[in-house]
């Protein structure tokens, strides 16, 4: 069915496959930039994976003119803030990010404030607040879950305030997204089951949302397809390179089509309880996704049945047998890698106090998440669906 | 003379569209105003918000837009007008401010089809979303809310009360701004 209106808009280059990154300085020249200013973390540098970046530069006239290495886990204002200082002080063209969700949203934060010519990030907050042409951005992603490389948004936080802020607009995308199986391969298996459960929720919300549409379906089906396929196998066996490459290339699909359709329920309360309670984003996310699908099913059985052959689940003719089933499916997902990394199944096994759920009931109605949820979500539903996600799988 | 004729429909349909935009939100604000007095339910929804805090809502490019604003636990209508606001909700056009300001689309669908955005704390917009469906409740008449609305609202014998003292309270108000 076609939705009497939306809008759909991605414009990043993708190159993905096997020694993509050699690619990083022409793709530098192609955006007239010479001098890069890259953005990663700790983590990054001790898996090693600098090392592939900075051997792509050999005998090219680009060059990195300075690495920060010292993301915080949670993107945050003053880093931004500060970051953008330091690519002014170094002269660069060029800001490169290579990591996880924190580098990228604090590398769009960084794009930002240069772009605009501010020095203080907290003025562009809001939705489409950015009139600069944003300077040359390239991102490598080093998980397969957040999808940060193509979407529209940065959750950045205030941390003298202690809120995240989501920062939207077209203009933040990189011009490119280099997607090169190398870089996923050192993650270990519990964070690649975490990061492809939050890729598949990324995927399902989209697909169902109030503002799912045919261009983003098309993207969102297509992860949901590759994350049933290559997710176990990249937990099980992480030096599997096609696993590694197909779940990378699932995590950007399911951002295309999340930054479009947007997210719902499972997302709110997962921000929610991320900023309470220190839950990653993927672990909650995955605990909450099939409580968010049976949240929703009343209003969307029929659209959540056509998963059905995703999850080699058997259609039938009754939408709503059939989209329990795909719940039941992504429930025996969760109990497999919980089998094979003990990934969390319940709110109680995230290490969650049980004496949070209200605070994180009250949080999660202010997250812009909610207005996209078909079904829609007060205080008391937000709490009840807690109280299951507790301590029942 | 057709291209007068034409530019001229144009006009005037845009002109009627602001004016009817323009008295909805004088409606919206002035509501917002008195059910922040009776309603427990936006008591409670606006009780976290800082006090005197500005939320502007409004149309692209120029307005029509109101203001409101949080005095001593209640919410006060500063009036019409383009202001400076620690929170702005801007349709981007007069056609997706009428669809919503007329109740023929709820406030949701409106940010799902990406018809308005948001200068300042997203956390911010979402309660003042949450505040203006509860304005709208005793606003909008029940087969516009069943409509709109994901979970049409319930309303209780006091809500009626409060419902009938807005449209008591609204008609001579409305009036006197259509007449103007």
């Amino acid at each position: 069915m076609i939705p009497e209106y939306y809008e759909f808009f991605c414009s990043v280059k993708i190159i993905s496959g096997k020694k993509a990154l050699s690619n990083l300085p022409y793709e530098m020249g192609l955006l007239g930039a010479k001098k890069a200013m890259i953005i990663t973390d700790q983590g990054v540098v001790g898996a090693g994976l600098m090392e592939y970046v900075k051997s792509a530069f050999e005998g090219a006239t680009q060059e990195i003119s300075v690495i920060f290495d010292q993301t915080p886990i949670d993107s945050s204002v003053k880093v931004v803030n500060e970051l953008a200082v330091l690519y002014r002080g170094k002269e660069c063209d060029c800001i490169i990010a290579v990591g996880g969700g924190s580098c990228l949203d604090t590398a769009k934060g960084v794009n930002i404030v240069i772009s605009e010519g501010n020095d203080d990030l907290m003025v562009f907050q809001g939705m489409d607040r950015l009139a600069a042409t944003p300077k040359p951005f390239i991102a490598i992603p080093t998980t397969a879950g957040t999808g940060s490389e193509v979407t529209a948004a940065a959750v950045i936080a205030d941390t003298e305030r202690g809120v995240k802020m989501p920062f939207i607009s077209h203009k933040i995308f990189p011009q490119v997204a280099i997607l090169d199986p190398r870089m996923t391969l050192t993650m270990p298996p519990r964070i690649t089951a975490a990061t492809g459960m939050d890729a598949l929720t990324h995927a399902i919300e989209a697909y169902y949302d109030l503002q799912k549409n045919p261009i983003s379906d098309s993207f969102a089906l297509t992860a949901i397809r590759l994350v049933n396929k290559y997710l176990i196998s990249a937990v099980k066996n992480g030096s599997d390179e096609q696993a590694r490459l197909a779940m990378a290339n699932a995590a950007l699909c399911a951002g295309i089509a999340f930054s479009n359709s947007m997210v719902g329920i499972v997302h709110g309360l997962a921000h929610a309880t991320g900023g309470c309670c220190h839950v990653p984003h993927g672990v909650a996310n995955s605990i909450y996704l099939p409580w968010g699908m049976e949240y929703n099913l009343e209003k969307r059985h029929e659209i959540i049945a056509e998963l059905a052959p995703y999850f080699g689940v058997t259609a039938g003719s009754d939408a709503r047998t059939a989209a329990s089933g795909v719940i039941r499916a992504v429930r025996d997902m969760r109990r497999e890698l919980n089998d094979i990394c003990k990934l969390p199944l319940t709110l109680k096994d995230a290490g969650v106090d049980e004496t949070k759920l209200e605070l994180i009931a009250k949080n999660s109605l202010n997250d812009g998440s909610m207005t996209y949820n078909p079904e829609e979500v007060t205080y008391e539903d937000a709490l009840a669906v807690l109280k299951k996600a507790w301590d029942k799988e | 003379m057709n291209g007068l004729l034409s530019s001229f429909k144009r006009e005037s349909a845009y002109g009627s569209k602001k004016a009817v935009a323009h008295i909805s939100l004088l409606a919206l604000g002035s509501t917002f105003e008195l059910v922040s007095k009776y309603s427990k339910e936006l008591k409670k929804e606006i009780a976290d918000w800082q006090e005197g805090i500005v939320l502007l809502l409004g149309v692209l490019p120029n307005g029509p837009a109101m203001s409101v604003k949080k005095e001593n636990g209640a919410i006060r209508f500063l009036g019409m007008g383009m202001r400076d606001a620690d929170l702005k909700v801007l349709f981007k056009n007069i056609d997706s401010a009428m669809m919503v300001l007329t109740g023929m689309m709820g406030s949701h669908t409106a940010f799902a089809q990406f018809r308005a955005i948001v200068y300042g704390n997203l956390g911010v917009g979402m309660q003042m979303s949450r505040a203006l469906n509860i304005v709208q409740k005793f606003l909008l008449p029940s087969f516009m809310l069943n409509k709109t609305f994901k979970r049409p609202p319930e309303f209780s014998s006091e809500d009626m009360w409060i419902k009938a003292k807005v449209m008591a309270a609204l008609t001579p108000k409305m009036i006197s701004g259509a007449l103007r």
